[in-house]
């Protein structure tokens, strides 16, 4: 038996553990013990999430569609019929015909070159990936408070020094149960949890105060919070003077949002508001804890902004256990961001439309670069539709289950002139590709991954890949290679990451493979390999802006559209309201999320029997108040509809959601709320749509009923993924 | 005394971490492959519950074939001789007992198991894995296996003891031995001692005001 330690696959945690295999699989996965994170546990998903590694459905060899079926080709044919299409769509119709989507399931090296695959070799700022949808808007929002898009504090520091912890948006125990962990080790010590959340969540049971907030209205909350703190002179004078501009606006801007006014709007009781306001503002050390609760709404980056200003105002910010933490939600989703896989900025967030910075990067890649923004990957249907972008690659990513009103993005996918998919299994995504690739997954490949507290560490392979399934950045080199770019020629992962510390030596200089290996990861940015690493960020209040001070940004807020008179006097505010409200036709607000036993879009995770077993399928939160009168129980199949689409599954009638509210998730193809969905409604700053908030209705449904709607459904694509697994299968027998 | 696992609401986050790893062992040495902890969520609170190897057994007692005997301080449940009468789940006063197998044909199951689809695609053995002892994975996880009652066995095969309280990554599951019972009671009877005394010498000092 071998065993290598290596980074868990799954969240933005980033867990260590050591991979055991035998024979030529894994064995099994145990904790390690010195983490600083994990600290010798995982969860679930990280001791018993690695059976996709060994299982036979992985892709082993390169298909061609035609018709409805994949022909199994070798890797010259595929390379070559690739780099062909590639090269023509950018001849014929310019390279902005192009558009890639990356992954934050896959390593910085991976993600690197394909980011300067699109800009050096296609010429487009077309890069994207799924942080579009997660965390786009804190990467805006944040960026533009503080100069710095990521987490301001280390993940240990909640445990160990943080006396007050706020989480707003996040479900914590379940989609980052090592951070859950030591927000309850911080509880030991007597520090106090204040939550906000719509639903009754793990983490809201355990909180001192736990706030109801109704979904799309966290910025009311906020704003009141920032009230309170203002009114109650609670504010650090000093500190938002020394280090902030901005604090007047905010003043104004909050000053329509007392608690009771709040409370008119929300529902939210008065009462909460000020006691969180104290808590927060009167803490040693409050830190913010926020993920897609904040995130995925229309006034994302309003959100954001309005954590930010409370942060800002209350100096909360900038000292060991005290700052603004997002919770990323993939295992490489920071370090995707990190390595530029974004349509307007290079590696470490150089924007493209600086010339200066472009020239640093033309001279480093050797060629022109294009100085256009890129399209986001919530606006590349929409230019698929209107003919513009007719070329997509996607790698480890699988929009047809992850991105919003599934319906309509089947049907723009279609209309594309070619799609490549590379990933490990035939996917939802993969199945309306023209070429599929296998790709090696985590556990056969070495490279870095950066957590959500911009710790950089290394992942490495334990196992061969299964077949002729390639490592990612290799096929992106090989396909540069055949368009006659000969900049992207790499021996390996450590090469490739050489070079990104040469061309970003500010952020990654000093961290080599070899410091990599003697220590539980480095937190950028660590410039020279005698720096320690920075796990927190503006300390002191050196805020990371040109300026070195904090942009506090007025946030206003009407659930329905804003009236323009509320927005006069004011420079620069952002306006924010909830797209879609319950009215008759759709009495429900439906919002989304995940839960503990899977990942995304369950391509990993319901490969393991162990998980499926736990969770088999979708279940429906809904309230008993509700239940009773649709004449629901526990357990009974209930439809579930938008203006977009439908979706059937089991009711989980439980009080964790409030009266009138739904809650769903996307890891089931055969009932997934992206299905409901709104794909329109998007955050005018950063393109994330509003997944949080859909006006839906709730009906009563059959298991007969379930199982036409998922026989209809299979037909839609799943029946296709068999038959190409089939395919794939039998291409493998008969060689 | 017997011995027990309980977990702590306070701590408990609801990873199911513990459930997975009760499978995984258990399935391991060819037991049902089904948890015998269960994470139950509730507006009061969240834990996973299961068999406290009470003293006086009522699962025990109702078990019409001798399936669940007293040994070793705990109550131990043969899944070879229970016949499956769910005597026992009825009889436990806290959920602890749970009957499991194959489901009858008349329950409605929209959704094929997925590794039923997994498993037909083509006739040839699933990858090998380690955590499949049972001969067949497909009879390990959908039809064909027996309805048995499953309970907590304290995981009396493994020599570190019960897997759940290892994996827990709060640690909000713990065993009760009559050491550690004793213990706390022994504490308690001291912080009464001294409540009552601090209770009884202030009255005293108001008294002598
Ligand atoms: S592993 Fe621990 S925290 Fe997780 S559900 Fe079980 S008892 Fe609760
Ligand atoms: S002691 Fe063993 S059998 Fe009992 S719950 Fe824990 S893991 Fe399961």
């Amino acid at each position: 038996m071998t065993t290598v330690k290596t980074v868990c696959p799954y969240c933005g945690t980033g867990c260590n553990m050591y991979v055991h295999t035998g024979s030529a699989h894994i064995a099994k996965v145990t904790p390690d013990l010195e983490h600083p994170v994990s600290q010798g546990e995982l969860c679930l998903k990280g001791y018993y999430g690695f059976n996709h590694v060994a299982d036979r459905r992985r892709l082993t060899t390169p298909l061609r569609r035609q018709g409805n079926d994949f022909i199994p080709i070798s890797w010259d044919s595929a390379l070559d019929e690739v780099a062909g299409k590639f090269s023509a769509v950018r001849r014929d119709h310019g390279p902005d015909a192009f558009a890639l989507f990356a992954s934050a399931r896959c390593t910085n090296e991976d993600n690197y070159v394909a980011q300067k695959f699109a800009r050096a070799v296609m010429g487009t700022n077309n890069v994207d990936h799924c942080a579009r949808l997660c965390h786009s808007s804190t990467v805006s929002g944040l960026a533009q408070a503080f100069g710095s898009g990521a987490m301001t504090n280390s993940i240990p520091e909640i445990g160990e020094v943080s006396d007050l912890i706020f989480i707003i948006g996040s479900n914590t125990a379940e989609q980052h149960p090592l951070i859950a962990r030591h927000v309850i080790r911080a509880q030991q010590r007597g520090a106090k949890l204040v939550v906000a959340d719509p639903r009754q969540t793990e983490m809201a049971e355990k909180a001192d105060l736990w706030i109801r907030v109704p979904p799309g209205h966290n910025i009311p909350l906020v704003n009141g919070m920032l009230h309170v703190v203002i009114k109650e002179g609670l504010h650090d004078k000093e500190f938002i003077d020394a280090h902030s501009v901005g604090f007047d606006d905010v003043v104004h801007a909050v000053e329509s949002f007392s608690p009771e006014a709040v409370e008119r709007m929300s529902g939210i009781p008065a009462g909460q508001i000020v006691h969180a306001a104290r808590m927060y503002a009167g803490a040693r050390a409050s830190v913010i804890l926020f993920a897609m609760g904040i995130t995925q709404f229309s006034h994302g980056v309003g959100n954001v902004a309005s954590l930010a200003n409370l942060a800002v105002v209350t100096g909360q910010i900038g000292r060991p256990g005290a700052g603004v933490c997002p919770l990323r939600g993939q295992g490489n989703v920071q370090g995707a961001c990190d390595l530029g896989a974004l349509p307007n900025v290079y590696p470490a967030y150089q924007s493209v439309t600086d010339p200066a910075l472009r020239a640093h990067y033309e001279s480093a890649w050797g060629v022109t670069l294009p100085a256009k923004v890129g399209l986001k990957i919530t606006e590349v249907p929409a230019a698929i539709d209107r003919g513009e972008v007719r070329t997509l690659m996607i790698f480890g990513e699988n929009p047809l289950m992850s991105d919003p009103d599934l319906g309509a993005l089947r049907k723009e996918i279609q209309k594309l002139d070619f799609l490549v998919v590379m990933d490990l299994f035939m996917t939802e995504t993969a199945r309306f590709a023209n070429i599929v690739l296998p790709a090696a997954c985590w556990a056969e490949k070495d490279g870095t991954y950066t957590n959500t507290e911009r710790r950089v560490q290394r992942g490495r392979a334990v196992v061969p890949a299964p077949g002729e399934a390639r490592l990612d950045w290799a096929v992106f080199s090989a396909l540069a290679a055949r368009m006659g770019y000969a900049g992207m020629n790499y021996g390996g992962a450590q090469e490739i990451w050489d070079e990104v510390r040469r061309v970003v030596p500010k952020t990654f200089g000093g961290i080599s493979y070899a410091r990599l290996d003697k220590l539980p990861g480095l937190s950028w940015p660590c410039p020279s390999e005698d720096h320690p690493g920075t796990p927190i960020l503006h300390k002191d209040g050196h805020f990371t802006m040109a300026s070195g001070k904090a942009q506090l940004t007025p946030v206003l807020f009407d659930p329905n559209v804003l009236p323009d008179a509320k927005t006069k006097g004011f420079t620069h505010a952002i306006t924010a309201h909830v797209v879609e409200h319950a009215d008759t036709a759709y009495p429900f607000i439906l919002t989304t999320g995940r839960r503990v036993y899977n990942y995304h879009t369950g391509t990993m995770t319901r490969k393991s029997p162990l998980l499926e077993q736990l969770a088999p399928e979708e279940r429906i939160e809904l309230n008993p108040a509700d239940a009773k009168e649709l004449g629901v129980a526990d357990g009974d199949f209930i439809k579930l509809s938008t203006r977009r689409g439908k979706s059937i599954a089991r009711a989980w009638v439980t009080e964790r959601v409030a009266p009138k509210n739904v809650f769903s998730t996307f890891h089931y193809w055969e009932a997934n709320c992206n299905e409901l969905t709104n794909a329109q409604s998007l955050d005018p700053i950063c393109g994330i749509p509003e997944y949080k908030v859909s006006a839906a209705k709730v009906e009563k449904s059959s298991a007969a009923e379930a199982k036409s709607w998922r026989d209809w459904i299979q037909g839609e694509y799943r029946v296709a993924v068999e038959r190409a697994t089939n395919a794939v299968l039998a291409g493998r027998v008969q060689k | 005394m017997n011995r027990f696992v309980i977990a702590e609401p306070k701590l408990c986050i609801g990873c199911y971490t513990c459930e997975a790893a009760c499978v995984d062992v258990h399935q391991e040495v060819g037991l049902q492959a089904h948890p015998r902890l269960v994470v139950t969520q509730t507006a009061q609170g969240t834990m996973p519950v299961q068999c406290r190897h009470c003293e006086d057994a009522p699962c025990a007692k109702v078990c019409p074939v001798g399936a669940i005997t007293e040994a070793d301080g705990m109550i131990q449940l043969n899944e070879s001789t229970c016949i499956g009468c769910k005597m026992c789940a009825l009889a436990c006063p806290f959920g602890a007992i749970e009957p499991h197998g194959s489901s009858p044909l008349s329950q409605q199951m929209p959704y094929e198991p997925y590794v039923e689809s997994a498993g037909a695609i083509i006739g040839e053995p699933l990858a090998p894995s380690a955590i499949s002892a049972p001969l067949s994975s497909l009879l390990d996880w959908s039809a064909g296996v027996r309805t048995v009652a499953v309970k907590c066995d304290l995981c009396y095969f493994r020599e570190d003891g019960p897997k759940c309280i290892q994996v827990c990554p709060t640690k909000a599951l713990r065993i009760v031995d009559s050491e550690s019972l004793s213990a706390s009671i022994s504490a308690k009877r001291r912080q009464t001692v001294a409540k009552t005394s601090q209770v009884l010498s202030g009255a005293s000092a108001a008294e002598n005001e």
